[in-house]
């Protein structure tokens, strides 16, 4: 009884060894060799520690960032980071251990949908089911749920969101497709689907996108951590600057402040490099053998896949969906305050592939004139909604960030719906 | 979804195209095959993608994925190859779950996979 318990109170209470534990499973289940399976396990746990130890640095970052933004500016000023989010769950706010058992049990909310409905959707993007899984536990905790019942109930919501979004998208996908084949695994949904409404609605007749000469890349954005440094690193030296010497000697020390902005900006940087380190050894793992048990268990499945795949049908909707995004978000971070809302800082990475699928949606309904429209209203939409929620975030204990993906601020919301609901009875 | 009904197909209106048979579509494949090795450059290229429509339209998955492979190792574009590739690795994977062969499965799932992240490098100019 005595090793039970210290198994229970000391073992399964750590988050590194219950994912370590599931990547495990998946491995067995996959009848892989024993030297796979221990590896993978280890690498997994790794993995996990890796993510830690980057969201530590992210926290420290944007405490210093979130005092100097208040100093200069007298408000509460935003980074819009789903990572950020992850990190400070999984570890400051103590819940990694029922992300990862709501992560596997979305899998099996999903798998079962997929097996005994006509929506055979499988969602195969594991990053994006992390974040899911992660705002599912979250706002399930800040309902009050806890243990057995918060993983339970995270699940099956999560499972709704991995099966039903691909098949809310899947009208507009087959369009861009040309086929059923396969679907958009990307929990910006909500968002796509709002950009196309707007371009519908605006758009008319208006050319196609690819009609039109445009650059064949975006080189600035080459290198993922290279384009997060290009923005990051000017907004906390500006910041610095605005808040002064004074408002910066508590962090700065004998450094000078804006070297010292400069250095934090950077080290934000190499938080969000570290965390998705950590992310991508975690799931390394565990996606695959989600993968391979899904399609033999779903053997006429649609894969549900990351946003990249719709690119080649439209490039230069992609290059139009960034840009315009991104004036759409540059637009509600000075319009969020207006409504007495925190400032959220607009993030590349998301602006890039979020904004770059919603460019591909809008110009499939509304052409380039609908795109251009479409994606400024995407940019205030996935501005706004991550403004709105921020409130309980910070409730919750998170530390000057909010979500990116809209589909998981929803997910906040719904929660916070059926918490409403409850408080009726 | 009122926005979103689908209009009426107008290709079903007109006049339906004849049908090509498979024996002329692969008489057209194989003399491709024959100019392939005089040719190069972006004739090459063109050439490679349309063996791959050819073999496609055929049925011929697996000479229509060589084609198609052939063309993407050669010039990274995103063009019919890659979406023509992405339906046929699907349409592979799909035949390795109903086996329950799982090495195909994941070979399939892998390169689907890849083609993800060719698609991200084209459109930020890694590839």
């Amino acid at each position: 009884m005595q090793v039970l318990n210290f198994i229970i109170n000391n073992i399964l209470t750590q988050a590194s060894i219950i994912i370590a534990l599931i990547a495990l499973l998946g491995l067995v289940l996959q009848k892989k060799p024993v030297g796979a399976v221990i590896s993978g396990t280890m690498k997994t746990m790794l993995g996990f520690l890796v993510l830690s130890a980057g969201s530590a640095v992210i926290v420290s970052s944007l405490t210093y960032f979130g005092d100097i933004f208040k100093a200069a500016f007298g408000l509460k000023g935003l980074v819009a980071s789903i990572e950020g989010i992850n990190g400070q769950a999984m570890n400051e706010l103590g819940l990694g251990s029922e992300i990862a058992i709501t992560l596997a049990g979305i899998f099996i909310v999903n798998i079962i949908i997929a097996r005994f409905t006509k929506f055979k959707y499988i969602f195969l993007t594991g990053q994006a089911l992390l974040w899911e899984a992660t705002l599912c536990v979250v706002f399930a905790y800040y309902c009050g749920l806890t243990g057995v019942p918060l993983i339970i109930i995270g699940s099956i919501v999560g499972g709704f969101f991995a099966t039903f979004m691909p098949a809310f998208a899947q009208p507009i996908v087959k369009k861009i497709t040309g086929s059923e084949d396969i679907a958009l695994g990307h929990l910006c949904t909500i968002g796509y689907m709002f950009t196309a409404l707007i371009a519908k609605l605006t758009g008319g007749k208006s050319k196609s996108t690819e009609d039109i000469n445009l650059p064949k890349s975006l080189e600035f954005l080459q290198d993922t951590y290279l384009s997060v440094m290009v923005v990051m690193v000017p907004l906390y030296v500006i910041t610095a600057a605005f808040a002064g010497p004074a408002a910066c000697a508590e962090y700065a020390g004998n450094t000078n402040f804006i070297v010292h902005a400069f250095l934090q900006g950077m080290q934000f940087v190499v938080g969000v490099y570290v965390l998705m380190t950590g992310v991508r050894m975690l799931l390394a793992e565990i996606v695959p053998a989600f993968q391979g048990i899904s399609m033999k268990l779903v053997p006429n499945s649609v894969p549900a896949l990351d946003c990249p795949v719709l690119f080649p049908y439209a490039p230069n909707a992609v290059i139009f969906g960034f840009v315009f995004t991104t004036i759409g978000s540059i637009i509600g971070m000075f319009l969020t305050p207006v409504f007495g809302l925190p400032m959220v800082l607009p993030g590349v990475l998301s602006n890039f592939f979020a904004g770059g699928t919603a460019g591909i949606f809008a110009n499939q309904v509304g052409g380039r004139r609908g795109a251009m429209i479409g994606c400024i209203a995407h940019g205030i939409f996935i501005t706004f909604l991550p403004a709105m929620l921020s409130p309980m975030l910070a409730d919750i204990g998170f530390i000057n960030t909010t979500c990116t993906d809209v589909d998981t601020v929803v997910t906040g919301f719904l929660f916070m719906l059926f918490k409403s609901i409850a408080a009726i009875f | 979804m009122f926005l979103f009904k689908k209009k009426k197909d107008k290709a079903a209106k007109e006049e339906a195209v004849p049908e090509i048979s498979r024996e002329e579509l692969l008489k057209k494949a194989e003399a491709i095959q024959k100019e392939l090795p005089d040719l190069s450059g972006e004739e090459r290229n063109k050439a490679l993608n349309e063996l791959g429509s050819l073999y496609f339209e055929a049925e011929e998955t697996d000479k229509a994925i060589r084609a198609y492979e052939t063309s993407l190792s050669e010039s990274k574009a995103l063009g019919k190859a890659y979406t023509d590739l992405l339906k046929l690795y699907n349409i592979k994977r799909r035949e390795a779950s109903e086996a329950k062969d799982d090495a195909k499965m994941k070979e399939y799932m892998d390169k689907i996979d890849g083609l993800m992240k060719l698609s991200k490098d084209v459109i930020r100019g890694k590839a």
